[in-house]
């Protein structure tokens, strides 16, 4: 008996434990036990800043690029150097983008952008139901989360045409396969979100990097709204009253006093508005990508040496010109005149680094160049600017000629981009000659600055999508362009486009997962 | 001093009881399961000639004998010495009693007096087994005839002394003299003469007219009653159902570190991936193909009976006793949802059990070098690259007219006037070293009558080939068992182990060493001389002006500056009581323990500048993993006259917590700090930090049924609760049936004499696998930092859709097998035919991105293996003197994907790498695929337009539109080709394995044959590249990388076939005579010299050190892909072993 007594005993010291296989996370917490106050609600709208559509997809490698750039190298007006194995580089100037090809890298895009919709749906739905939260607060983090949400399905809609629309968050498998929303509507909600955020979200009315500690502001959103009418506008939706509403939206920005462009300093080789932009704080910056060596470094600096130099003491075990501005694009600058493309503003093409000239022989944005990070840290430290109020100055000049035509309002906004440039010529002159153009003449001129202005703000290939035009240029005849028709175009590694192209195909991987889609047309 | 002669054999009765001095069950699990080997005969010492001599006799007991039956004190008296004892017991007579006592006397002289007045003698093996001999018949008046021979080994022709001859049926019957020779008078009536001897198999000779028989005897290799380690206890043999693989520890491969090493080609079914010649490589195990897509693929390993979850990668293999493999759900099943991948199950070596103390000493010293260098460029076909690729710019840039030349000049440290280079850099031979190891194992072994008690003390130093890495291993076992009461047994053993090694980056794509040694320009020297602007310093990529090559750090530098230090302390162990309830029934409770503390300290100096770290970089990780089971079970052995029942029935609780903290930090002002000072750096990283934990309930059973020791039955089951899964699935049940046919010991097969043993084996069964993250059930907040306003702010997010419905992945496994022995045990055929199905995969089913997720992790999909494992032994020659044995065994498996998902859609599990992801998981397709572009050639001079159709020149690689699946990466066989010969004292050892089928995926490709002029590679880019008159191949034409770009994705051109035949081992051993022995004090001693890795023999386009590596070692579908790898060494070992 006192044997069988201590043979138990084993089975006695464990056998009362009933939670024994309960899992209890300590380094998540559950998901019940959230959305309890102000701290939960901002952490979650913290969390759609960098994903998605947003820092993460302007973040860039040494050898890929960003993802911003996917639509610059479709274009053919820009060229990278790592395309020979980065393959969507490659597929974009060969223009054999297809759903399996670019299942993955178009998957990432989709699965980014929507797992931030994912996390906005959470984040308006949760923030609703907190009791410990100012309506301030409550008002602000729900605009800076529709805010996100309308960004990211305004990529969507840009680039895949229509998308599935989701707007409450998914929290089993029931009703995951959603169809497709026609684009115009994604486009309603996508101005919905924006408008409730503008007119309800009492968010700051300051400068990027002049006190909103990095968050979304005013300017922000009104800018956001002026660029998806002024898209919604053209192709393939051509929602023609979008251009008043893209008039007004940019209005909102100008009217509001806030912003102004960066003037040029007294040395125009050393500070220019265009050497003054290698900085992270001006009244021009409506939104930039933040960047810090300590925190999340920036990976700009490393693509603006190219890989054919090598300078001495450079920090980056391999760099490459990954956003290259090919001649046709070059050529849209006039070359006396225009200061954006002489050496050392916009872009550069040779480097001196201890009396050595390192010669590129090709163009090489130089607003993205860090010395400290080329030669000290390798980890860029500086904001991307990517929405400056020179852009919106554009927008309304286009949207008021096709409003209202060539009014004075709308030459003196594309007058006070154009005359910055064109620093050495009288802004009268310039005047002038864009006071007596037709609406249609006058918006081609408008959509010349944009791709000389916009070039390293990643512009050209939605604005190809929406005009349905390429430009095209002559050695010359520089610092023009003429717009032809895309469809039946030719890029400059002599493949043309079909309006197939315009938008990117969903990826396979995606067609796979949800049978509710159907392809876009012609993939 | 008397000489110890040997006898060689000493008669033994015709029907052999082994019993052991206990119970089964308690004292096998500790018990030294004794393997006998093949070559080596047993010895017999007469204990009454050497009961002074043999230290097992020597050693006193007490005994107190009053009309005890005899039978009762020979095993009391056995019990006591620890030694196991075999007789007929019909033949003594069961009534008879004895009585004496004394409170000290020798074992030897207990054994006589017990046995005094019967004739019988004892004696004792060298297998510290007693045997009985019989007494010599008396004479009677009644024999009729006489018959005489002699009986002799067939294989050697020795003649055996102490063979039992006896008439059947009767009491008649003698032994063999010294010479071989008997005579035995019998009855005219008798018919047939029965020949017996342990360890030789039994014959029956018909008497006919004969008056003159001899007799050759076979020796018995099937040891049908050896007893094997299976999950909680031992089965004989006969009785196992299910397909085990046994390893001894003489059959393992000795080595000095690693004892999966040693397991390597020796089971067959089991795939050892040694997919690293590093020191401290770990090993990839696969057992009987690929189970699972998304859970572990590695085999539940069990040491003494605790679960140890990391893998025996740093065990004492010195100190191995024996490793069964575990193949079927049969044998796998008694470990239920941890079972489905197979199970290693390690005995480790436990304590003496004499007063004698057994010291035993090996030690091992071993000289690595480089086999497989790679065929790079010289400097002079290094600077020929250059000029051609300038050359060819003009071809590639439409707007370049001029070719660029090279500006050396620019460079007059690196180039002479003439232009040529002043340094031919071999950085392959600047990278490595010849590498000595040693290691030395001392081992002490002893105990009381009631204890036994044993301490091994390990120490390895093993540098690697490639310069400052090594791994050092210091551990200390000690094991104790004791049996206070009769009824009562204790018994611990624990291991505290260090090991630390300086590790070099076996893994990805980045520039590490294993890289650069390859692609460091050969015009660099390592070092700059006296007289340069950077004398002293180690060369850098950097340092040249006048080419654009990639920033690479030498090196040499790396790997002689940069500090990776990884520290290891274990404390395992496993302490244990049993109790013999009533003499069938034994309860046994033991808790096991798995501590394991991991440091992992790194600095890279700021000199390093093109390695990432311009400012210096300092790392600091450490993590505790604490595993630890409660197991108590119930053990019941019945042996009934014609059939024997045991069982066993238990309960298992484990856990295992993992916390591990990690630190970054940057920008140092001195390099002095390194990773001593974290407070001197500027720059401090985030930290992170994390805890989980997981936890497993079980209840388990077997029973097993033996009839006539020809049909056993074995039913296992066991009942799983693990806290992974989800809330409504917490609870699995893994049943499992085996069934055992010794076909041999039926009546039929009595005539087909060629036949030694047959038996035909099944089973069939469910096991699992619960090998996934933790908390894949649950829907959490994750938390981390973001930048947003120059600041890091907290961000919270959901981390998964949560499904409570996740539970285990299920294995279906049947198995059908033989153990065959013909003609003489001649040959031996062991084969067994399995198909394995796995369904429930957890995988990560994809979801519609549309959700915010692209996967749940659900139980969907399924894949099957098939397969057969072969081990075919032949005894070519067994001769006196000389022995050669052949093993063949080998694997052949098919694996395929049935279902995927809901959709069977593709998954691609990656490594993403040039033109996405390497690998294709497809229905219908083997897993492990290669995914990428087949590679039709090169654009040829003809094809200039078409080429210039597609953007390309000709010289360009010419490939498919669309990515197909190119190969893979797992062998179809795998195998060895084993010869030992055993020749006097010497023994020799040829250890042959292959693997046939596989494909490798040549990463490396991409930068050394691709990326001309920016980096060094392989010669092919010079001499088999594409010119206008050689376009018949697949090598493009010499580019500028830096100016003209590359062309390079992954393409079938990468593949290659990844078949080999490697010389695994040769080993010639010498054992020294007794007589040597004895001057010394020894009671053991051998010296062996060996070869390791000897050589590869392997595809000709093959261009890297080794067929058999990974450099994605996280990502199981990623076997044969890498970029580059650290070189496995040939290494020559001089070994000696000792014991007295």
């Amino acid at each position: 008996m006192k044997k069988i007594i201590i043979a138990l005993i084993g089975f006695a010291l464990l056998a009362s434990c009933d939670d024994f296989l309960v899992e209890s996370p300590k380094t998540e917490i559950a998901v019940d036990q959230f959305f309890t106050n102000a701290d939960d609600a901002r952490g979650v709208v913290n969390s759609v800043y960098r994903i998605g559509a947003g820092a993460s997809f302007y973040d860039s490698g040494g050898f890929g690029g960003s993802n911003a750039m996917m639509g610059s190298y479709m274009s053919g007006l820009f060229d990278n150097e790592g395309k020979g194995e980065r393959i969507q580089g490659q597929l974009a100037h060969d223009l054999q983008v297809d759903p399996v090809n670019l299942s993955q890298f178009l998957g990432g895009w989709w699965n980014g952008m929507y797992l931030a919709i994912a996390r906005t749906n959470l984040a308006i739905t949760g923030i609703e139901g907190i009791p410990q939260i100012s309506d301030s607060e409550r008002a602000t983090l729900t605009a800076e989360a529709r805010y996100f949400r309308a960004l990211n399905y305004f990529f969507l809609v840009k680039n895949f045409g229509d998308v599935p629309l989701v707007l409450e968050p998914t929290e089993g498998l029931e009703d995951i396969f959603v169809e497709r929303t026609p684009s115009d509507e994604v486009y309603s909600q996508i101005v919905e979100d924006l408008e409730w955020a503008l007119n309800n979200g009492q968010l700051p009315d300051v400068p990027f990097g002049g006190g909103n500690e990095g968050r979304v502001t005013r300017g922000a959103v009104a800018a956001l709204l002026a660029d998806v009418n002024l898209q919604r506008a053209g192709f393939p939706v051509q929602n023609t009253s979008a251009y008043a509403a893209a008039a007004s939206a940019a209005r909102t920005v100008i009217n509001s006093g806030t912003y102004s462009l960066i003037q040029h300093g007294d040395n125009i080789d050393g500070d220019s508005a265009y050497n003054r932009m290698r900085s992270d704080d001006s009244p021009e910056y409506i939104w930039s990508i933040e960047y810090d060596a300590g925190v999340s470094d920036s990976g700009y600096p490393r693509i603006t040496i190219p890989g054919v130099v090598r300078p001495d003491g450079i920090a980056y075990g391999r760099t490459l010109n990954m956003y290259r501005p090919i001649n046709e694009i070059i050529q849209l600058y006039n070359p006396e005149q225009d200061l954006r493309v002489q050496n050392n503003q916009m872009y550069y093409t040779s480097l001196e680094r201890d009396g050595v000239v390192y010669e590129f022989n090709e163009y090489v944005p130089y607003i993205w160049y860090e010395e400290q990070a080329v030669f000290e840290t390798a980890r860029g430290d500086r904001n991307l600017n990517i929405t400056r109020y020179s852009e919106v100055l554009l927008i309304a000049a286009e949207a008021i000629a096709r409003t209202e035509g060539v009014t004075s309002e709308a030459v003196n906004y594309l007058a006070d981009v154009r005359s910055r440039a064109y620093w050495q010529t009288d802004r009268q002159q310039i005047v002038d000659a864009l006071s007596g153009l037709s609406a249609d003449q006058f918006v081609e001129e408008v959509w010349k600055e944009r791709y000389r202005e916009l070039a390293l703000d990643f512009k050209a290939w939605s604005d190809i999508q929406r005009t349905r035009k390429y430009p095209t240029t002559a050695e010359l005849n520089p610092g023009n362009a003429t717009f032809v028709d895309v469809i039946g175009a030719d890029n400059n590694w002599g493949q043309t486009y079909q309006e197939t192209d315009l938008l990117f195909p969903i990826p396979d991987e995606e067609m796979q997962r949800n049978e509710n889609l159907t392809q876009n047309p012609g993939y | 001093m008397k000489t110890a002669t040997k006898i060689m054999g000493v008669p033994i009765l015709a029907f052999l009881v082994m019993i052991s001095s206990t119970i089964l069950m308690s004292s096998q699990l500790n018990a030294q399961i004794s393997q006998q080997n093949m070559p080596k005969l047993m010895t017999y010492y007469s204990v009454q000639d050497y009961s002074d001599q043999i230290p097992a006799l020597k050693s006193n007991i007490s005994v107190d004998f009053k009309n005890a039956p005899r039978v009762e004190a020979l095993f009391d008296i056995a019990e006591k010495a620890g030694l196991e004892i075999a007789f007929d017991s019909n033949k003594l007579d069961q009534q008879e009693t004895v009585t004496f006592s004394k409170s000290r006397i020798t074992v030897g002289e207990a054994l006589q007096m017990a046995l005094m007045g019967t004739g019988y003698e004892a004696s004792i093996t060298n297998r510290r087994q007693i045997i009985l001999t019989e007494p010599a018949p008396q004479l009677q008046d009644e024999f009729d005839v006489t018959l005489s021979g002699r009986v002799t080994d067939a294989d050697t022709g020795e003649p055996l002394v102490g063979v039992t001859v006896y008439v059947e049926g009767t009491q008649t019957g003698t032994t063999t003299d010294p010479d071989g020779f008997y005579t035995l008078d019998v009855a005219d009536d008798a018919t047939t003469l029965t020949f017996s001897y342990v360890g030789y198999m039994r014959q029956d000779i018909s008497i006919g007219d004969q008056t003159t028989i001899n007799v050759e005897m076979a020796t018995d290799i099937a040891r049908l009653d050896d007893l094997v380690v299976v999950g909680y206890g031992v089965q004989r043999r006969s009785e196992i159902t299910g397909s085990v693989g046994i390893v001894p520890a003489d059959e393992l491969t000795p080595t000095s570190f690693n004892a999966l090493q040693g397991l390597r080609g020796k089971v067959a079914g089991v795939n050892i991936f040694t997919n690293s010649g590093a020191p401290s490589g770990s090993n990839r195990v696969i057992i009987r193909g690929t189970g699972s897509i998304n859970a572990s693929t590695d085999p539940l390993y069990v040491v003494d009976g605790v679960a140890m979850d990391d893998g025996i990668n740093f065990l004492n293999p010195n100190d191995i006793e024996s490793i069964e493999v575990l193949k079927d759900a049969s044998a796998t099943a008694i470990y239920g949802a941890r079972g489905a991948n197979g199970v290693i199950l390690v005995t480790t070596q436990r304590g003496g059990d004499s007063e004698r103390v057994v010291v035993g000493y090996d030690s091992n010293l071993s000289v690595g070098q480089m086999l497989g260098r790679m065929d790079v460029m010289n400097a002079e076909e290094f600077m020929e690259v250059q000029r051609t690729a300038l050359q060819n710019v003009p071809l590639f840039n439409s707007n370049v007219t001029t070719a660029p030349t090279l500006d050396t000049s620019l460079d007059p440290f690196l180039f002479d006037a003439n232009g040529n280079p002043i340094y031919d850099t071999d950085w392959q031979d600047e990278a490595t070293r010849t590498a000595f190891s040693q290691d030395h194992n001392l081992s002490i072994r002893g105990g009381t009558e009631k204890s036994s008690i044993g301490a091994v003390l390990n120490y390895t130093n093993r540098e690697g080939i490639l310069l400052n890495s090594y791994m050092n291993r210091a551990s200390l076992k000690l094991v104790y068992d004791v049996t206070p009461k009769d009824w009562l047994k204790f018994g611990t053993n624990l291991t505290v182990a260090k090991i630390d090694e300086n590790h070099v980056e076996e893994g990805g794509g980045g520039q590490e060493p294993r890289r650069t040694m390859i692609e460091m320009a050969p015009i660099l020297p390592v070092i700059w001389p006296e007289g340069t602007p950077l004398a002293g310093q180690y060369s850098n990529q950097t340092h040249v002006n006048s080419m654009t090559l990639e920033g690479q750090s030498n090196p040499v530098h790396r790997l002689l500056e940069e500090d990776r230090l990884r520290d290891r302390t274990q404390l395992f162990g496993n302490t244990y009581m049993a109790i013999q309830i009533t003499p069938n029934l034994e309860f046994r409770t033991q808790f096991g323990l798995n501590n394991r503390l991991y440091e992992e300290r790194r600095y890279r100096p700021s000199n390093m500048i093109a390695a990432g770290a311009p400012d210096g970089r300092a790392n600091f990780n450490s993590n505790e993993n604490n595993y630890w089971q409660s197991e108590n079970f119930l053990t019941y052995e019945q042996d009934f006259q014609r059939s024997r029942l045991s069982a066993i029935l238990g309960a298992s609780w484990q856990e295992r917590t993992f916390t591990s903290f990690s630190q970054e930090v940057r920008g140092f002002s001195d390099d002095f700090f390194t990773f001593n000072n974290f407070g001197a750096a500027t720059d401090i990283r985030q930290p992170s930090s994390n805890n989980f934990s997981w936890s497993l309930n079980s209840y388990f059973n077997r029973v097993t049924y033996s009839i006539d020791d020809t049909y056993t039955f074995t039913f296992t089951s066991r009942l799983d609760g693990s806290s992974r899964f989800g809330a409504n699935s917490k609870w699995g049940f893994f049943p499992s049936a085996g069934v055992s046919w010794q076909v041999s010991n039926e009546e039929f097969m009595e005539d087909v004499e060629f036949v030694d043993n047959f038996r035909l084996r099944s089973s069939y069964g469910v096991t699992g696998n619960t090998e996934i993250g933790v908390f894949r059930s649950l829907a959490t907040i994750g938390s981390g930092t973001t930048l947003i306003g120059g600041v890091r702010q907290s961000q919270s997010f959901t981390t998964r859709l949560p499904n409570p419905d996740l539970e285990w992945e299920k294995t279906y496994q049947f198995n059908i097998g033989t153990d065959l022995d013909v003609f003489n045990q001649f040959l031996s055929l062991e084969m067994d035919y399995y198909y394995k199905l796995t369904t429930d995969l957890l995988l990560d089913r994809p979801v519609p991105g549309t959700t915010g997720f692209t996967v749940i992790q659900d139980n969907v999909g399924s894949l099957s293996n098939r397969g057969v494992d072969v081990k075919l032994t032949t005894a070519n020659i067994r001769k006196r003197d000389l022995f050669w044995s052949t093993t063949l065994n080998f694997n052949y498996n098919k694996n395929r994907v049935e279902s995927l998902g809901v959709g069977d859609e593709d998954i691609f599990p990656g490594p993403n790498w040039v033109s996405g992801s390497q690998t294709i998981l497809r229905v219908g397709e083997p897993v492990g695929n290669f995914y990428g572009f087949e590679r039709i050639g090169t654009w040829g001079t003809d094809e200039a337009a078409e080429a210039a159709a597609a953007g390309r020149i000709p010289g360009e690689a010419k490939r498919s539109t669309d990515r197909r699946i190119i190969g893979n990466g797992l062998p179809d066989f795998t195998g060895s080709f084993i010869n030992e010969v055993n020749f006097r004292n010497f023994d020799f050892m040829l250890d042959l394995q292959f693997v046939l089928g596989s494909d490798i995926m040549q990463q490396f490709l991409h930068t050394a044959e691709d990326r001309q002029a920016l980096t060094n590679g392989l010669a092919t880019q010079l001499h088999d590249a594409w010119t206008e008159s050689n376009q018949n191949t697949s090598i493009q034409r010499i580019r500028h990388q830096p100016i003209s770009g590359q062309n390079t994705q992954a393409d079938s051109h990468w593949i290659v076939d990844g078949s080999y035949v490697r010389g695994n081992l040769i080993q010639l051993g010498y054992n020294f005579d007794p007589s040597v022995m004895d001057k010394l004090g020894l009671t053991q001693l051998r010296v062996a010299a060996r070869v390791e890795n000897a050589f590869v023999i392997d595809d000709p386009n093959f261009k890297g050190h080794d067929p058999e590596a990974s450099s994605w070692g996280g990502n199981i579908h990623a076997q044969n892909i890498f970029f580059y790898q650290y070189p496995r060494p040939r290494t020559f070992s001089l070994g000696v072993s000792l014991q007295f």
